[in-house]
């Protein structure tokens, strides 16, 4: 019990409901005394909800060093783990060692996928038959909505949480720049979620995960507890992307030039870059959708009322939220794959021994695709009624983006291209990546050709172009870096049987699941509707779709009892079993507290397997640290 | 210690020198950013020009960029005076 | 390396950081503020409401007069003129408080209210979200005040009051863009 007090998150929790009830009374309270009856569940609701979160940010511990600033006291780092209480309790607190957090990161986001993957199976089993089964719509409404959002969340979190672990290792800085900030920036994102999950509770949404107004700002009460929970996971990703781009800028190792950089970590810096700045778009528009329904702005109002009329005011119009969300949420998804193709360029020279096949042309096209993705946004409004002079510009650079990441295939087949190439679990990962992101990719064209794209629009080929691209951008680039790192993060070596079977449950099943979805949409199947008609021919596409669902979520619970099991119980790992000339696997697994006892210089190219003298670091004799 | 000590000794004719002329360095740019005020006041009152307000604001940034916010200061290799 | 050269070294690496860090900060706040800058002109065009010219331009030229004091203030620790940096911060908070005021207290009990079509939300969108940034320049205004009270700062080390300065002068700077979009631009709709 003392334990169980003792660890932030608790603390953290119990702080979130006790400041969600505080903000609720105070902001009845302020009604009362202005003369408004006492009970307004939306502006109580709102108000309780930014309260809790503060709340559980002071409960948890990331404020405490910065209110002894305030104070003017000094906080030395804290290194290590928790003294007098078992090593564990440091994962469930506020702690400040990268690897800590990398890995609070990757865990909170496999639990996120979990929550929104059990949403899919239940509204998927309801969709393999046409007419309502067991949901009514409100409910499934809410479901498919939380399910696009949560798993937005989670992968903006394994995103972070690989950047996290791997950049300080892979670069040689002791720590990320700002470890206090790197702390806030992880624990922000559990109120956050907690907003987002208990918005299904207290009436759900129906907007999908974009909340389109004039729906969003009529939907129910969930709405604007969804809304502000995505607005403080995008807080998250602000203030991680600040501690990514210092770090990387500045607390390279002696040698380490830019183009002698792991592409891991180029693709985190420009990941980096839209997180920092299109983050705040979409948490403007948000934003704006909260106040238009707490306060009655009318940014998105296109009514005006006979005072609005009086003052000449010009209206509210809804397509400004759909330019001011996509001008992050297109870039975004470069947020969820750039790190994850860096993933897929890291590990085949590992699994090729050879070279990586145009290092510096691969280096540039993740900054080629971040600073072009953002001039493609309206590519999603072709069917909005925007100014059509916007779409043939947006449809031409949105094909230029093929362009960069064409780049990057060259590259992965090159590398392959006559490698000794052996295939442990992260090597299927990666090849099951390649494949499945060149049919996401080639699925986008279409949409990105307005005349195609009118009929595309909203249909499940959309469905199935985003989960192509998502799973093979960052799902499976995501699960071979987690066996790939597993024995340096554990010391132990995962169950190489138990990886095989994952993957090959995992691939087929997504390639069925994709065709499917892509086939229904080109038959008529409309995205986010509960029910379709009977006559559409399209019942076995979607008993297809649901069975392939449940492999691809039986897989990873697969992947997850062997992640458990080996971590506790399997083999002792040697420190480098893939024969990778990182620095990371230099060090003794799992990897010490303080990284690297002895600093080493980057003296040669990155991935310059299987030539012969070719070094890339060395470390300085011993002694000479400090 | 040392810094205490540095804090405390009264300032050399050299220091005052280099003080008095950063706070002048600072009215200058407070009036320079008066003048532009003026005229971005009186442009705004005689017609809609928009892009000679953008020009005059890109301008008043310009200057709190550079005097008051030392942006130069990210390019130097010294800490320089923080 | 004797220990006071090397945390000085220490310090001047980590200034440095905490200097870029600052920035990119400024610059991802600059895309949160250029969204409600790009809103106006979406949504008033060329157009504009009727303001109190007066209070707009009393409040912009207080917030620039605060600047000035505000960088005096640094200038002078860095210079170890504590009465100076003391006395100069105080009058920033006021003068940032006195801004607040014209805001809220004036502007905002104007004619136009806040569910007044996209006049009224622009108009309270872009004000508000300056002011509530002015709000806390004016905490850590008041927080560098109490700790430079103590003696915490000197000329070698002040990032806290470099931050703070630097952060005043951001917000400053919004308002040079948003005073003009806001009171100047556009013909005036009666
Ligand atoms: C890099 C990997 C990619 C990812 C992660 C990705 C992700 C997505 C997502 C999530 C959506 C759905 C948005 C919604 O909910 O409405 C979408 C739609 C779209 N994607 Fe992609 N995409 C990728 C690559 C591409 C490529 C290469 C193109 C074109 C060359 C493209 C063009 C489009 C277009 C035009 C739409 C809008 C379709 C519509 O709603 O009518 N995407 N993409
Ligand atoms: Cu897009």
């Amino acid at each position: 019990m003392r334990i169980l007090l003792s660890l932030g998150l608790v603390r953290g929790l119990i702080a979130q409901a006790a400041g969600t009830a505080f903000g609720m009374a105070l902001t009845m309270a302020i009604r009362v005394l202005l003369g408004l009856p006492a009970w307004n569940a939306e502006p109580v609701m709102v108000a309780g909800a930014l309260v809790g979160v503060i709340s559980f940010l002071v409960g948890v511990g990331a404020f405490t060093d910065w209110f002894k600033w305030v104070k003017g006291e000094e906080t030395p780092m804290r290194h290590g783990p928790p003294e007098g209480r078992p090593a564990w309790t440091r994962y469930l607190s506020v702690d400040y060692s990268h690897k800590v957090i990398g890995v609070q990161y990757v865990v909170t986001g496999i639990a996120l996928m979990l929550v929104a993957g059990l949403l899919a199976w239940i509204f998927r089993t309801e969709l393999t038959q046409p007419g309502l089964q067991f949901l009514d719509a409100p409910t499934f409404n809410t479901m498919i909505s939380a399910h696009g959002i949560v798993m937005i969340a989670a992968i903006l979190l394994g995103v972070s949480g690989m950047m996290n672990y791997l950049v300080p290792l892979m670069i040689g800085a002791s720590d990320m720049a700002f470890p206090r900030l790197n702390a806030l920036g992880y624990w922000v994102n559990v109120p956050g979620a907690i907003l987002v999950v208990a918005a299904m509770f207290v009436g759900g949404w129906n907007t999908g995960w974009t909340g389109y107004p004039p729906l969003s700002v009529q939907s129910p009460l969930g709405t604007p507890l969804f809304l502000l929970g995505v607005y403080f996971v995008g807080l998250s990703s602000i203030l991680g992307a600040i501690n990514i781009i210092v770090t990387i800028l500045r607390m390279r190792t002696p040698g380490m030039t830019l183009f002698r950089m792991p592409i891991f970590v180029w693709a985190s810096l420009a990941a980096s870059i839209i997180q920092l700045t299109g983050t705040q778009l979409i948490g403007l528009s948000f934003l704006m959708v909260v106040v238009e329904r707490v306060l009655g702005m009318g940014f998105f109002n296109p009514n005006l009322s006979p005072e609005a009329i009086a003052l000449g005011s010009p209206p509210g119009n809804v397509l400004l939220f759909q330019h001011l969300f996509w001008f992050y949420s297109h870039p975004a998804v470069y947020i969820f794959v750039l790190p994850g193709l860096g993933i897929i360029s890291e590990l085949l020279p590992v699994f090729a021994r050879k070279p990586l096949f145009g290092y510096r042309w691969v280096a540039l096209s993740s900054m080629a695709i971040a600073l072009v993705g953002f001039l493609v946004w309206a590519h999603h409004m072709f069917t909005a009624g925007m100014d059509p002079g916007l779409r043939v510009p947006m449809m031409y650079s949105t094909l230029l983006v093929a362009v960069p990441t064409g780049v990057k295939f060259f590259s992965w087949v090159a590398t392959v291209w006559q490698g000794k190439l052996s295939f442990p679990t992260p090597m299927l990962f990666v090849l099951g990546a390649i494949s499945v992101f060149l049919l996401g990719g080639l699925s986008g064209p279409p949409n990105g050709t307005v005349t195609t794209d009118l009929f595309l629009h909203d249909t499940y080929w959309i469905v199935g172009h985003f989960h192509a691209t998502m799973f093979g951008g960052f799902v499976f680039p995501f699960f071979a870096a987690i066996y790939y790192w597993f024995p340096k993060v554990t010391g132990r070596k995962y169950n190489e049987t138990l990886g095989k079977l994952h993957f090959w449950l995992m691939t087929p099943a997504f390639w069925v699941q994709t065709l499917a979805q892509m086939d229904v949409g080109l038959k008529g199947m409309r995205r986010r509707i509960v029910d379709y008609d009977p006559a559409l021919g399209i019942e076995t596409g979607h008993l297809l779709i649901t069975i392939a669902g449940f492999v691809i979520g039986l897989s990873i619970l697969v992947m997850l009892y062997n992640l458990v099991r080996s971590a506790r119980t399997g083999e002792v790992a040697e420190a480098n079993p893939w024969r990778s000339r990182s620095p990371e696997w230099q060090i003794p697994s799992p990897v010490p507290e303080h990284s690297y006892a002895r600093p080493f210089v980057v003296v040669g190219d990155p991935y310059d397997y299987g030539l012969p003298g070719s070094t890339y670091i060395q470390f300085a004799p011993s002694g000479a640290s400090e | 210690m040392e810094l205490e000590k540095k804090r405390t000794t009264p300032s050399t004719p050299a220091l005052a020198q280099k003080r008095a002329a950063a706070y002048r360095l600072g009215t200058i740019v407070l009036i320079a950013l008066a003048v532009l005020t003026a005229i971005e006041f009186a442009v705004g009152r005689s017609g809609t020009a928009i892009v000679a307000l953008l020009i005059i604001g890109l301008f008043k940034a310009g200057l709190i960029l550079q005097y008051y916010m030392h942006i130069s200061l990210l390019w130097s290799d010294e800490g320089g005076h923080g | 390396m004797s220990t006071i050269a090397s945390t000085m070294a220490d310090y001047r690496h980590q200034l440095r950081n905490n200097r870029l860090g600052l920035w990119l900060f400024f610059i991802s706040e600059a895309f949160l503020f250029g969204g409600l800058f790009v809103s106006r002109f979406y949504l008033w065009g060329n157009t504009r409401p009727e303001l109190d010219q007066t209070l707009g331009l009393t409040i912009t030229s207080i917030l620039l007069l605060s600047s000035f004091f505000m960088n005096r203030a640094e200038m002078a620790i860095a210079h170890d003129d504590r009465r100076t940096f003391l006395n100069s911060l105080l009058i920033t908070a006021a003068l940032g408080i006195l801004f607040l005021i014209g805001v809220v207290g004036f502007e905002w009990r104007g004619h136009i209210r806040p569910w007044d079509g996209a006049f009224g939300a622009v108009l309270f969108g872009m004000t508000g979200m300056h002011a509530l940034h002015v709000l806390s320049g004016v905490i850590f205004i008041l927080i560098v005040w109490n700790n430079g009270r103590k003696g915490h700062y000197s000329s070698e080390r002040h990032w806290g009051v470099e931050a703070c300065a630097i952060y005043w002068h951001y917000v400053d700077v919004i308002w040079v863009f948003f005073y003009p979009a806001l009171y100047l631009m556009g013909t005036v709709v009666r």
